[in-house]
């Protein structure tokens, strides 16, 4: 009579549990990534130099999805910013990072005019747009945003990339560390990189 | 000997190991009860430090977790080892985690419940209706406004679509301060400016007209928006064409709501909103609030379980302490001396513990002490029973061996070394004289003796051995009592009891008888010599035949009395060194020229070099002993007679073995134990004092004689002497015993 291998059940229990997990993991991140799908990414970007100063043109497409718009007008804001990094090319060593500035702006939506409003954090500056879309447009354009002067790079080569993020603006400290985990109101693009032109 | 594991001290290693879990379990808790003290000043800093509480939680939970694991793992272990202590430690911790564990999860669940129903309740239909009403109002009210001002810019658009150029710049400031509106703006084609009318002109700018507008205007369609501004103010911006004809000009006007109502409407929107944000916050709040209370409680949980654990083993660690002392009693360690763990009945018990192991330390010492008191008397009491001639057997009432001694193996023809434990009659099989011994034995157990003394008769083909037996009850209880039994072989003894009183027959033999024989023979010869020759021819041959009669049997009477007469003499010796061999050989020789049928073969070891005897009473004892086979031998068909000799050692003493066997019928069964006694004689002729003569002659010289029968037939008679005459001392009990004999006799 054959006698089952106590060790050879226990891996099979162990696997059969790691699959279950691995499935119902799965269900989950497939049940939570869609709030904000859709295509999030800079098309484009550029910088010239004006006066000794870097000046950063970009155009970012931003996902637009009935549960932004939906969220939006349930009273939730958004926080879009766009990323800059210049960082000096090392050899040996990690690259040297110079410029890192975030250009943060902040989307609601404004009930009791029945528009969008978009607000610059660092300047406080309010922009009303009666369509979302309008809105977003205007997000996504930044024009000559100066990053970096002249006397900042010091020879050699130099990197500069830009990235958006979107996520949900407004929360709490303390919903912060759960969110973190499980909040899937949280998007980043890739980097967009190229050399700076020195 | 003292335990480890009960008195020894924990390793250094261990108790670092233990001081520094204790500190991380205190700065920990420590840690926890300044984050918390500090949380619950205010909301804001509880939830900029929720994050390290959660952290703090979760190392708690991770450490407490191992360790109860760690703790769990080695309970299971010993559980399954059989670890004294380890199933009242398993009991103790499961009835602990139970009262702990049971209460928690209730508490948990409720808690859960509670957060669940207080959560939704903050977020009520009734609540979110409200907000939406007070949002319609603001919106109706607004939305007053702004067709009022809409009303206004389009009256506006029409009287400056009327208006001479000239004058628009007036018109406009006279509708600017009668509306009150903080700017109003003619537009032209592409949006360029004609004219415009600020309320402040030197701190404003002109607003540019958005594409919405222009996209409407141009459509001949008034326009009007709310945009809401920094600082919580609200902006209604109106536009009119002028006309609906070609003319791209439009007029725009910007309206500041009254701040009363703008902070109305900001209220609302501002409470619209954060309503909105916490009631997307429902779900994570809760998922916090779940993930906080089940951090909280499983902390909790984790830590009665390891207190629940730790009480257990401390309860239990005494217990276990006395379970192994026990133990190490139960093995004979009664050196074990177990730790007071506190003053309490435990304490007093151990204390007890630690009494009775001093105690019994105590009289196991002086058990030891009597024990090797009688082992050293046993040991006496075995030097003197192996030193004894006489045979001590101790027995149980079953015949099986308890002890005995060299000697009863010795007289009784058999090993009794490693006999105890077997009985007896096992141990007779294949042995005659012990076979009989045993019966006598069996016979007399039976028969309800248990005390008694006689003698015992013992026949075997190697001759009859007399015991002299005296048997005692031991004392003892009624299943264990045994019997010792006592005894002597008194052979020896009752032959020479038997050879002194033959020695005194021959003596008065040759004393009484001789002496008259000579004047029978004489008077028969004289009688014979006067007489004859007067008589007639038959008186006188009745008188020759009678005379020669009485003188042939004087002379025979003669013979016999001189037999004895040597029987009984003893005759100094003179003891010369001669080749043993060479007489053997001699005396073989002379036989094989007197009996040629007879086939006599000769065995001779050649380190047998010289033996150091009488070598005229050595000639005279292998003369008896091969006539004795000669004679024996006749009338058998093949006969032969071996002769062999053999130097043989004992004790360091060098012996000569003569062995003399032939083919012959043997000796009578009956008669081989008195073969060596004078008068015992097998055949019709003889006097039967060869064997006596050869073995009193084997005495004189300090050996030994046997005679037995051969298993395959013939007899068989073997000598063993000395080789060396100082050494004849040593072993010359036979002639000290002859010498005793005579003076008893």
């Amino acid at each position: 009579m054959l006698r089952a291998d106590s060790t050879r059940d226990g891996l099979t229990r162990g696997g059969l549990l790691a699959a279950v997990c691995a499935v119902l993991l799965a269900a989950w991140s497939l049940g939570v990534a869609d709030a904000l799908d859709g295509i999030l990414e800079v098309r484009s970007a550029y910088v010239n130099i004006d006066k000794g100063v870097f000046l950063l043109h970009a155009r970012v497409e931003y996902p637009v999805s009935p549960a932004i718009r939906t969220a939006l007008q349930d009273g939730i804001t958004l926080i879009v910013d766009l990323e800059a990094r210049v960082d000096r090319d090392r050899h040996f060593w990690f690259n040297a990072n110079i410029v890192d500035l975030t250009l943060r702006r902040e989307l609601s939506y404004h009930a009791v005019s029945d528009r969008y409003v978009v607000r610059d954090t660092h300047s406080g500056d309010l922009q009303t747009f009666s369509t979302l879309d309008e809105a977003l447009a205007f997000i996504g354009k930044v024009d000559a945003w100066p990053i970096l002067v002249e006397p900042q790079l010091n020879g050699g080569n130099y990197t500069i990339s830009v990235r958006a993020g979107l996520r949900r603006g407004h929360l709490p400290a303390s919903l912060r560390a759960i969110l973190f985990w499980t909040d899937d109101w949280v998007r980043e693009s890739e980097w967009y990189t190229w050399s700076l032109p020195v | 000997m003292v335990t480890p594991g009960v008195n020894g001290r924990a390793p250094r290693g261990l108790r670092w190991i233990a001081v520094g879990q204790a500190l991380l379990w205190g700065a920990i808790g420590l840690g926890a009860f300044l984050l918390l003290a500090k949380s619950v000043q205010n909301s804001s800093e509880f939830g900029r430090l929720q994050l390290w509480i959660l952290l703090v939680d979760m190392c708690a939970v991770i450490a407490l977790s191992a360790l109860i694991a760690r703790k769990l793992w080695r309970l299971v272990q010993d559980y399954r080892a059989h670890v004294p202590g380890s199933r009242l430690t398993a009991r103790t911790v499961g009835i602990f985690g139970a009262l702990v564990v049971a209460p928690l999860l209730i508490v948990y669940l409720s808690s859960l419940e509670f957060i669940n129903r207080g959560i939704d309740s903050w977020f009520k239909v009734e609540v979110k209706q409200g907000l939406v009403d007070a949002l319609g109002l603001s919106r109706a009210a607004l939305d007053l406004r702004m067709r009022e001002y809409s009303a206004r810019t389009v009256a506006l658009a029409e009287t400056l679509a009327g208006t001479a150029p000239e004058n628009v710049q007036a018109k406009l400031d006279a509708e600017r301060r009668a509306s009150q509106a903080q700017e109003i703006a003619l537009f032209g084609a592409h949006g360029r400016i004609m004219a415009l009318s600020l309320e402040n002109p030197l701190e404003n700018l002109p607003s540019q007209a958005p594409p919405d507008l222009r996209r409407q205007v141009e459509q001949h369609l008034p326009y009007v928006t709310l945009e809401p501004q920094a600082g919580g103010r609200y902006l209604i911006r109106t536009a009119a064409p002028l006309g609906n004809g070609p003319d791209p000009r439009f007029v725009v006007a910007l309206y500041m709501v009254p701040k009363q109502l703008a902070a109305l409407s900001e209220a609302v929107q501002n409470s619209y909103s954060q309503y909105g944000e916490l009631a997307a916050m429902r779900e994570p709040l809760k998922d916090s609030f779940r993930l906080t209370l089940t951090l909280v409680l499983l902390l909790a949980m984790l830590a009665a379980i390891y207190g629940a654990i730790y009480s257990a083993q401390r309860l239990v660690r005494p217990v276990q302490d006395l379970i192994e002392g026990t133990r190490a009693v139960g093995k004979g360690d009664f050196a074990t001396r177990l730790p007071l763990p506190s003053r309490d009945e435990m304490g007093f018990l151990v204390h007890s513990f630690n009494d009775m192991t001093k105690r019994l330390r105590r009289a196991r010492a002086e058990a030891t002490h009597s024990q090797q008191a009688v082992e050293r008397e046993r040991e006496r009491l075995a030097i003197i029973l192996a030193r004894l001639s006489t045979g001590v057997l101790a027995i149980d009432r079953n015949l099986t061996v308890r002890n005995a001694n060299e000697a009863a193996g010795a007289i009784l023809g058999t090993d009794l070394s490693g006999a105890s434990g077997h009985p007896l009659p096992e141990l007779a099989a294949g042995n005659e004289r012990l076979g009989q011994f045993v019966a006598a034995l069996a016979v007399r157990f039976a028969a309800g003796r248990e005390e008694w003394r006689e003698q015992l008769d013992l026949d075997s083909a190697t001759g009859r051995r007399t015991l002299m037996c005296a048997c005692t009850p031991l004392p003892g209880e009624d299943a264990d009592i045994g019997f010792v039994i006592v005894f002597d072989d008194i052979t020896a003894l009752l032959q020479a009891q038997r050879d002194a009183a033959w020695g005194e027959v021959a003596r008065r033999l040759a004393h009484e008888i001789k002496n008259p024989l000579t004047p029978i023979q004489l008077s028969a010869e004289r009688l014979r010599r006067r007489l004859l020759a007067g008589m007639n021819e038959h008186d006188a041959d009745i008188l020759e035949r009678g005379t020669r009669t009485i003188v042939q049997q004087v002379e025979t009477m003669q013979q016999m009395v001189n037999a004895f007469s040597e029987y009984a003499r003893a005759p100094e010796m003179h003891i010369t060194r001669f080749s043993l061999n060479q007489l053997v050989a001699e005396v073989a020789d002379l036989y094989r020229s007197q009996a040629p049928r007879t086939r006599i073969r000769l065995e001779l070891d050649e380190h047998l070099e010289g033996i150091e005897a009488d070598r005229g009473r050595v000639r005279q004892i292998l003369n008896n002993l091969v006539t004795n086979a000669l004679e024996a031998l006749e009338g058998v068909s093949s006969p032969q007679l071996d002769i062999s000799t053999k130097l043989e050692a004992s004790a360091d003493v060098a012996y000569a073995a003569l062995t003399v066997c032939d083919n012959g019928p043997g000796f009578q069964r009956e008669l081989l134990a008195r073969v060596f006694d004078p008068y015992v004689t097998s055949k019709p002729k003889g006097t039967g004092l060869g064997l006596a003569i050869v073995k009193k002659i084997i005495e004189e010289h300090g050996g030994r004689i046997d005679a037995d029968n051969r298993p395959e037939g013939g007899a068989r008679v073997r000598i063993v002497i000395p080789v060396k005459d100082s050494t004849r001392s040593a072993t010359a009990g036979a002639r000290e015993r002859e010498q005793l004999r005579r003076q008893q006799a």
